[in-house]
């Protein structure tokens, strides 16, 4: 579960990845505070598109709710010390 | 899962909140104003689902303009994707009701909500919340996604209507069944009679042991005698929002609601108040509408009182004294 390092101040890393034809970012890679919520992923991912919707994913399996922490979805769902999240501009995986 | 086993499972299912649903004055364009509506929401279902009993009752009294429905409680606009049942838990700390809730067709405060396009979001949702309880009990969600198009939407029916043996024969094709139940096989021995001690090994080690679980954390940062002078939530700040598995060790003794709290929520368990045996800083702790002992196993609560998300939904009451660092 936790890690070595402080939770509170715990930086992770995440990967961004394009699903279907969702355009592929410059920086596919970025540090978030393991603080803040994944709303702000999606935010950061609208604003780099310029859309006002995207389908955002976890480990191209399920869309997890804006409100949940990083440093949460980290320890559940991350691995080789990063957290996986896939976009799409249409529904990808129902 | 064994019939009879889960009896608690159907008062869940079957559980409501008592709703008094009064239009937002800005919206309401008649004389005298409609009254309140009052209806009964099901615990394990969401808001927006009740548009369709809402919507003709209020129509004749609204502005002209296109229907997003939102509601609110004292101000605070609800999260919709969070069971109603939950909702009610978390926010009437002393249960009220019914429950009076104003409801807003106009308006959606989308700084604040995630939008909602009606019953196709709600199911989306709930289909995420199932994939995602997935993933943490198998390490993917591909049971879920793998189910057929028809079952899903069976699935979603039996729960958006409160069929709870359509749901348990379609869910029960997804392999979620999360643990045994230790509880049960005491009570009635029988259940258990059988199997070999070696078969027993072997199910016990297929079996999951992490567990899905959304605990909510309110911290009143103050003390309060009884619940009803705690104050309402002014915004979703001041209710952390905590998603991390419990994963159950079936070593020694029986693994308790106690155990399963205190391993999510480490920091608010001193030493020195279990050996006092006093409560600390947890004040309430509340699942579908009961404040169960924390003696209880842990693998009951789950079995009877999770939601059909497979997501045990945890209301918690803190008094840390001071405020909360995430």
């Amino acid at each position: 579960m936790a890690s070595d390092s402080p939770i509170a101040s715990r930086k992770v890393v995440v990967h961004l990845r394009a699903t279907g034809d969702a355009p592929i970012l410059k920086q596919a890679k970025f540090k978030i505070a393991g603080t803040d919520r994944f709303s702000k992923v999606i935010d950061f991912l609208c604003r780099q598109l310029h859309r006002e919707t995207l389908f955002v994913y976890v480990n191209s399996a399920f869309s997890p709710s804006p409100d949940e922490l990083v440093n949460d979805l980290y320890d559940n769902f991350g691995f080789d010390g990063k957290l996986v999240v896939n976009y799409a501009c249409s529904m990808a995986w129902g | 899962m064994q019939g009879g086993e889960k009896e608690a499972q159907r008062y869940v299912w079957d559980g409501a909140i008592p709703l008094q649903v009064h239009l937002h004055d800005s919206e309401v364009t008649t004389l005298p104003p409609p009254p309140p509506a009052l209806i009964l929401a099901p615990r394990i279902g969401y808001l927006p689902l009740l548009s369709s009993q809402l919507k003709p009752f209020f129509s004749g009294a609204l502005p002209p303009g296109v229907d997003t429905i939102w509601f609110e409680y004292k101000g605070l606009p609800l999260k919709w994707y969070i069971p109603t049942g939950v909702l009610f838990d978390l926010l009437c700390a002393e249960p009220e009701r019914p429950w009076n809730l104003t409801v807003h067709f106009r308006g959606y405060p989308g700084n604040i909500l995630i939008p909602c396009d009606g019953e196709d979001s709600v199911k989306w949702s709930y289909i995420n919340s199932l994939k995602e309880a997935a993933y943490i009990i198998h390490g993917s969600s591909k049971n879920v996604m793998n189910m057929s198009q028809p079952d899903q939407v069976e699935l979603w029916r039996s729960v958006m209507n409160g069929k709870l043996d359509t749901y348990n024969r379609i869910s029960s094709k997804l392999k979620l069944g999360i643990i045994e139940d230790d509880f049960s096989e005491k009570v009635n021995p029988s259940l258990k009679a059988p199997h070999t001690v070696n078969e027993t090994e072997a199910t016990t080690t297929l079996k999951t042991s992490r567990i899905p679980v959304r605990l909510y954390l309110c911290n009143t940062n103050q003390d309060f005698e009884n619940l009803e002078t705690v104050p309402p939530f002014e915004t979703w700040d001041q209710i952390s929002y905590i998603n991390r598995p419990v994963e159950i060790n079936k070593e020694g003794k029986y693994f308790t609601l106690y155990d399963a709290v205190k391993s999510i929520l480490p920091e608010f368990f001193h030493p020195a108040d279990e050996e006092e045996g006093k409560d600390g800083v947890i004040k309430l702790v509340r699942i579908q509408g009961i404040e169960p002992k924390m003696e209880i196993p842990f693998s009951w609560v789950v079995n009877n009182l999770m939601n059909p998300d497979y997501f045990l939904h945890i209301c918690v009451y803190i008094n840390a004294g001071r405020p909360m660092g995430t």
